[in-house]
């Protein structure tokens, strides 16, 4: 390698490492702030006005926040389970033609959530679960389980299989098998699908939006109380 | 040259020329450098010091896509997206040779590879043996001024391996292209090198003819590496070196001495000057590998499969001077010269 | 048949909560409800969108942002890719950050960093052009470029291993230059996770209206926000345009990658 080129490539990972650090570093900081006004690039003053104010309806952020962990952590275990067959069916390469199943799975990440989304606020007005954490947990199914599925897919294979059939001629049962032989070897790609689906759910805005409005949810709050492009200025009190 | 890829230094102190279209194997145990060496030649890899150069051009500090030499590497790495004959024309690709002309010149080598008529077909249908054809034909087609030649019989069936020698022996000659051959197997050495340089530890420790190699080499560890095992020292008094099991002829001056035995010129003879042991007789297919023991003392037979001595036995035998020779002193040990022909 | 069964349970899910979905966006597109019952179904709530010259404005405001961050999207993260297949661990941990940020956090950042009196305002003394809040959406195109760049380079990556470098370094032992191995052997190898990838994002684009709503400009609007100002009117004409724009944007998103798969395949044979 040339040393210019070398020097180049060390630049360009100075600006991934900002890039990624930067941003980030400014929300830590605004929340921080009392007072950050222009042309200063560090705030004159510090404080806890910002965290205060985010809190001054304690009830409702820590509402918000519950709510969106509780979404998205039995959204996430509920797609994990309903996703296990089908991704080992797929990870195997069992299915002689699996265009259409991608396709179905790949059609709810297309569509825009909120369209889906409002489509299911009509039924679930219906059936009574409109506005409740249930419905919120139903309605995040639809992107979630499709990404959970296909992750899980990536980490079943020859492999995975091969160490079963060690472990069950070794005389492991169906259940030891799992415990021991078959969480362990997906372990690592379980985490992942569990992170994505989880943060699928957390970031969830428009569907949240359509079917629960009127459930409190972390994006939800945070459009409502202070909109993003009043960013800079101080929050109004109501 | 030297270099060091990764912090480690894998080569030190290679010299090597190969005669314009010479064919010269280099040859040693993995992990001695022989993979790194080749990719510094071709540019893949840095050189911390040294030179190469092809026909007085030097070629430091170019890329590999500026320099005038093609490579064949274990796997034979074509491109899956592309028909076996635009797999060959590659280079005119790169070059910007004109499709029709490409066409015409890769079925030409497709044919010579013998794969006549297999241009239109993918190449990820065939067997690694025609792959590695192809990786052949694709390495030919710019015409190179050096010919590198990564294992090329690695990923190839063990029953096609012969043939992809013949080819590539076959096509050297015929075009006289320059080539370096790199391999870990001492007969394949013999078989493909004019010449055959041994490298032990990132160091180039003999270049000679593949008898020399074979019957001379210079130290005990290119000893140990072309299959004779027998290695004495001790010193000589009257031209025979005194041993636990018997006196050895020695060639060479009186003095300390380290020498090797070649491991078929030890007969069984009932008259011979050793006496030795028989600790374990093994057919090999063709010869009955025997090792012999007296004291500290081992040597190793090959014989004729019959008759088969067994283990225990007490045997005398006898060492045809021709087999022994004697190693350059340690200081003595002259520089490995640079990959000459025809010495 | 032991496949379908396996299959079945999380198609099933799929299929009937994303398919009561669209039929429940349509059937509303349509101004049925449940007072009306199907035999009320027409297509005004449509009509009057294609007379309505803000729709179109909307429609054309979508597809160009749509277009741009893919299109950006992909040049940059081929480049971080290049990058970042040689560097270790901590670059490509640090190259996806953004990855997991929620879109409504990287737009908050977008307005922290490029709105008037932002960071890059400080820094530079000044920005020569309206990023937030512009009408050309510019601040909407940089805030989805920074998202979806390095989740788009770690599907290049995965594709770009190191099958791919051993046939990189055989054509340049024969003589391709850097650009022809890109073009010759890199693009091939990382075009169908690229486009797959890019499909998805344009989908995304084209659907999501976090963005858009936090930095993007009051008017034009994009069709998401449409369909949202739309729903907030609460009226019964106001849902039914609503679902006619949102179903008119799911028609978007999925041709986007019906023309993807189409691309995609055509080229294979």
């Amino acid at each position: 390698m040339s040393e210019r080129s070398r020097l180049g490539r060390a630049g360009a990972l100075v600006l991934i490492a900002l890039a990624a650090l930067l941003p980030p570093l400014t929300l830590l900081l605004r929340a921080a702030a009392d007072e950050w006004r222009s042309p200063a690039l560090l705030p004159q003053r510090f404080g806890t006005r910002g965290v205060e104010e985010a809190f001054a309806d304690a009830s409702l952020a820590g509402e918000a926040i519950r709510n969106s962990l509780v979404v998205g952590v039995i959204v996430t275990l509920l797609a994990l389970v309903i996703a296990w067959p089908a991704a080992r069916v797929i990870g195997e390469r069992r299915l002689r033609r699996p265009g259409p199943v991608w396709v179905l799975l790949g059609l709810p990440l297309l569509v825009p959530p909120f369209a889906t989304g409002s489509g299911l606020a009509e039924w679930f007005i219906r059936i009574g679960i409109a506005d409740t954490l249930a419905g919120l947990v139903v309605a995040h199914l639809v992107p979630v389980l499709p990404y959970v599925v296909l992750i899980l897919a990536s980490g079943f294979g020859p492999d995975v299989r091969d160490l079963e059939e060690a472990a069950s001629v070794n005389g492991a049962g169906p259940l030891r098998r799992l415990g021991l032989v078959t969480l362990p070897a997906l372990a690592p790609v379980l985490a992942v699908a569990a992170l994505l689906g989880f943060l699928v759910s957390w970031s969830q805005y428009g569907l949240s939006l359509a079917v629960g409005g009127g459930v409190p949810m972390l994006p939800l709050l945070l459009v409502r109380r202070s909109p993003p492009c009043s960013a800079w200025s101080s929050s109004p009190r109501p | 040259m030297g270099a060091s890829p990764g912090g480690a230094v894998v080569l030190r102190g290679v010299d090597l020329e190969i005669p314009t279209g010479g064919r010269l194997a280099l040859v040693g145990p993995s992990g001695a450098g022989k993979t790194t060496l080749l990719r510094v030649i071709a540019g893949l890899e840095p050189s911390a010091t040294g030179r190469v150069e092809a026909g007085g051009r030097p070629l430091d500090g170019l890329p590999p896509h500026r320099r005038p030499i093609a490579m064949v590497f274990q796997e034979p790495r074509l491109l899956p997206n592309l028909d076996a004959a635009e797999n060959v024309a590659f280079a005119l690709r790169a070059a910007g040779v004109g499709r029709r002309e490409r066409r015409a010149r890769a079925d030409a080598l497709l044919a010579e590879v013998g794969l006549d008529g297999l241009g239109r077909r993918g190449v990820r249908g065939m067997s690694g043996g025609e792959q590695q054809r192809i990786a052949l034909a694709r390495a030919l087609c710019p015409d190179p001024g050096l010919l590198l030649l990564d294992e090329p019989m690695a990923s190839v069936d063990p029953d096609r391996r012969e043939g992809l020698r013949r080819l590539i022996l076959r096509l050297q000659a015929e075009r006289r292209v320059t080539t370096l051959i790199v391999t870990h197997d001492r007969d394949e050495a013999a078989e493909m090198g004019e010449a055959i340089a041994l490298m032990i530890e990132g160091r180039v420790v003999q270049c000679d003819t593949p008898r020399n190699l074979f019957l001379r080499p210079q130290t005990p560890a290119a000893a140990r590496f072309f299959g004779t095992r027998n290695i004495l020292g001790g010193e000589v008094v009257d031209g025979v070196l005194a041993t636990e099991a018997g006196p050895v002829p020695a060639p060479g001056p009186d003095g300390p001495a380290r020498l090797a035995i070649r491991a078929e010129g030890i007969v069984l003879d009932p008259e011979g000057p050793l006496e030795m042991t028989v600790r374990e007789a093994v057919f090999t297919g063709s010869v009955l590998r025997v090792r012999l023991a007296r004291g500290d003392m081992r040597l190793e037979a090959r014989l004729p499969p019959d008759p088969s001595p067994s283990p225990g036995d007490a045997v005398r035998v006898a060492v045809a001077p021709g087999a022994v020779w004697r190693f350059p002193d340690d200081d003595a040990v002259p520089a490995p010269g640079p990959g000459v022909l025809h010495p | 048949m032991r496949t379908l069964l396996a299959l079945a349970p999380a198609l099933l899910v799929v299929l009937v909560l994303w398919g009561a979905g669209l039929v429940g966006a349509v059937r509303s597109s349509l101004g049925v409800s449940r007072l009306t019952g199907w035999s009320a179904a027409d297509l005004d709530a449509y009509r009057a969108l294609a007379d309505d010259p803000v729709f179109w404005e909307s429609l054309w405001f979508t597809l160009r942002i749509t277009v741009i961050a893919t299109a950006l999207s992909l040049v940059v993260a081929v480049a971080l890719a290049a990058v970042l297949r040689r560097s270790g661990v901590v670059a490509r941990l640090l190259a996806s950050v953004p990855v997991p940020m929620p879109h409504l956090v990287a737009a908050v950042l977008g307005v922290l960093w490029l709105g008037p009196g932002g960071i890059a305002d400080r820094l530079l003394g000044g920005l020569p052009v309206d990023l937030v809040r512009d009408p050309a959406g510019i601040g909407i195109v940089l805030v989805y470029v920074y998202k979806e760049a390095p989740f788009l380079a770690l599907l290049v990556l995965a594709a770009w291993g190191p099958a791919v470098a051993a046939r990189e370094e055989a054509a340049a032992v024969l003589g391709a230059r850097p650009l022809q191995r890109l073009r010759w052997v890199v693009w091939p190898a990382i075009r169908a996770p690229l486009l797959t990838g890019a499909a998805v994002v344009a989908a995304f684009v084209i659907g999501a209206f976090e963005v858009p709503l936090a930095i993007g400009p009051t008017s034009p609007q994009t069709l998401s926000e449409l369909a949202l100002s739309a729903t907030r009117e609460a009226s019964l004409d106001g849902r039914a345009t609503a679902s006619a724009v949102l179903v008119i944007a799911s028609v978007l998103a999925v041709s986007v990658a019906a023309l993807a798969a189409a691309g995609l395949r055509r080229r294979h044979e």
